[in-house]
């Protein structure tokens, strides 16, 4: 049950997700810590295979192409691992897996990290 | 001494006896209830939260020895139940389920099936409600090992269906959707649409555990079920071999990427009972499933000899727990089954979870 618990404190899940202001994401991590993303940057990060080839790996979403305007209508959990957003350009295809998440995280302690 | 004090001082004694899963004493848990203590003599139930509890027995004489131990104890009679713990999940699916199990195994031939439906078994003979979901799309073998003819479900109403039942065990298979040995020809995005209806129209009514049976690999039918069903644990099957090995190993990992808790390895086929002399022997290899499960740090629930009963028992549709429960490989899926339960007890015991899903409409 030890090991266990330690697998999961190296793998921290979402506890509390909620909207800061109108473009702010925050979530509250199992381990504590608390994230702060702007919501046009997780657009931008979108892992799904329109936005990044599959085989090249080339990122298809380029400097400018989303809209300051970017909002998430809805944000979902997937099964236990990732969450799903949709956007209000319509587009819903990226599942963000938990691990994703906690690196694009944009608080004080991660930017200078 | 009055009865009221005496009742105080059994619960102290009570306080010293330990559940070996939980690391915690059984008042705490809240698992003393109903004591009466009539001019000495005492009742109380012991509520477990599997009645698969490997330790039922053992917690028991505990209680009796401990609880006679005091002065003026006359007699004592502890009565052992249980009550299973769901596992929390507020997804739209499988409501009346408490703990879904998948049973999963990256190489395929490992015999999952055959542990998947002895655990089913094992689990049900324990006392638990138990339903058994065959997500084996193009090789479902559930029905043939629980001696089910291949017939249509009943269908209810809102487009539901009834899962078969056999041997007190809820039992859905793809095998019922098609005439006796028509092969299901169908591409990846449709299993992804048969997984969804198992999920969503089966009437399973109130069920303590459910078995999903999982195709062999990492594919669409594992993907679709980690993202739409709210899985409470995987066992992962393996053989010895180091060829099973490599593929257990992504098994493993699959269900480590998509947060599912890992209840535990089996090794099927461990090792062979010669009836000459009784001697295990490991024809192939021996300890593969432990070396898997102490690289990863999950634990090692149970190792299934090689019985040729067991596979006539998955033939003839009589599982072996059924026709020889004294048979080493039904003392084996015995031991699992307390195992699995008591993983699972172990997980939901937990503090700090994640909240396991959520919803947040965005407010402009």
């Amino acid at each position: 049950m030890d090991q266990a618990t330690k697998v999961d404190s190296n793998h921290p899940s979402p506890k509390k997700l909620q909207q800061i202001d109108t473009s702010t994401l925050g979530i509250t991590w199992t381990d504590g810590h608390e994230s702060v993303y702007a919501v046009k940057m997780l657009r931008e990060h979108c892992p799904c295979a329109h936005c990044i080839d599959e085989w090249s790996g080339e990122k298809k979403i380029k400097p400018g192409m989303i809209a300051d305007t970017i909002r998430p209508k809805d944000i979902k959990s997937v099964g236990l691992y990732a969450i799903q957003f949709y956007w209000n350009d319509g587009h819903d295809t990226g599942l963000y897996p938990h691990e994703l998440l906690r690196k694009l995280c944009q608080c004080e302690i991660c930017k200078k990290a | 001494m009055s009865d009221q004090a005496l009742q105080e001082k059994i619960i102290e004694a009570l306080k010293t006896v330990e559940d070996p899963d939980l690391h915690k004493n059984i008042v705490s848990l809240g698992f003393v209830k109903n004591m009466k203590v009539e001019n000495g003599n005492v009742s109380y139930d012991v509520e477990l939260t599997t009645p698969a509890c490997p330790v039922k027995e053992q917690l028991k004489s505990e209680c009796e020895t401990k609880t006679k131990a005091i002065e003026g104890v006359a007699s004592v009679s502890v009565n052992m139940t249980a009550v299973v713990r769901a596992s929390e999940h507020s997804q739209p699916v499988l409501t009346g389920v408490k703990n879904i199990i998948a049973v999963a195994s990256g190489k395929g031939g490992v015999g999952k099936s055959t542990v998947a439906t002895n655990l089913a078994i094992a689990l049900q003979l324990s006392g638990a409600k138990v339903g058994l979901m065959d997500a084996d799309i193009y090789g479902p073998s559930i029905p043939l090992m629980l001696g089910i003819p291949i017939s249509p479900p009943r269908v209810g109403e809102n487009n539901k269906f009834f899962p078969h039942e056999k041997y007190g065990l809820k039992v859905v298979s793809a095998a019922f959707l098609t005439k006796q040995g028509q092969p299901l020809m169908l591409r990846g995005p449709m299993l992804g649409g048969i997984i969804q209806q198992f999920l969503q129209n089966v009437e399973w009514g109130e069920l303590d555990y459910l078995i999903i049976d999982l195709p062999p690999g990492t594919g669409d039918v594992q993907l679709t079920l980690t993202q739409k069903a709210p899985i409470s644990g995987a066992v992962v099957v393996t053989t010895p071999q180091e060829v099973s090995m490599i593929d257990a190993d992504k098994g493993v990992k699959m269900f480590q990427q998509v947060k599912v808790p890992l209840l535990g390895i089996v090794e099927n086929m461990s090792y062979f009972i010669c009836d000459g002399c009784d001697k295990k022997h490991y024809i192939f290899k021996s300890g593969g499933g432990k070396t898997l499960a102490e690289t990863f740090k999950i634990p090692f629930i149970g190792e299934i000899p090689i019985i040729s009963e067991v596979v006539i028992g998955g033939d003839s549709g009589v599982p072996i727990l059924l026709s020889d429960p004294q048979s080493p490989a039904s003392v084996a899926y015995t031991h699992l089954a307390g195992q699995v339960a008591a993983q699972l007890s172990i997980q939901q015991a937990k503090e700090d979870k994640a909240e396991a899903t959520f919803d947040l409409a965005w407010k402009e």
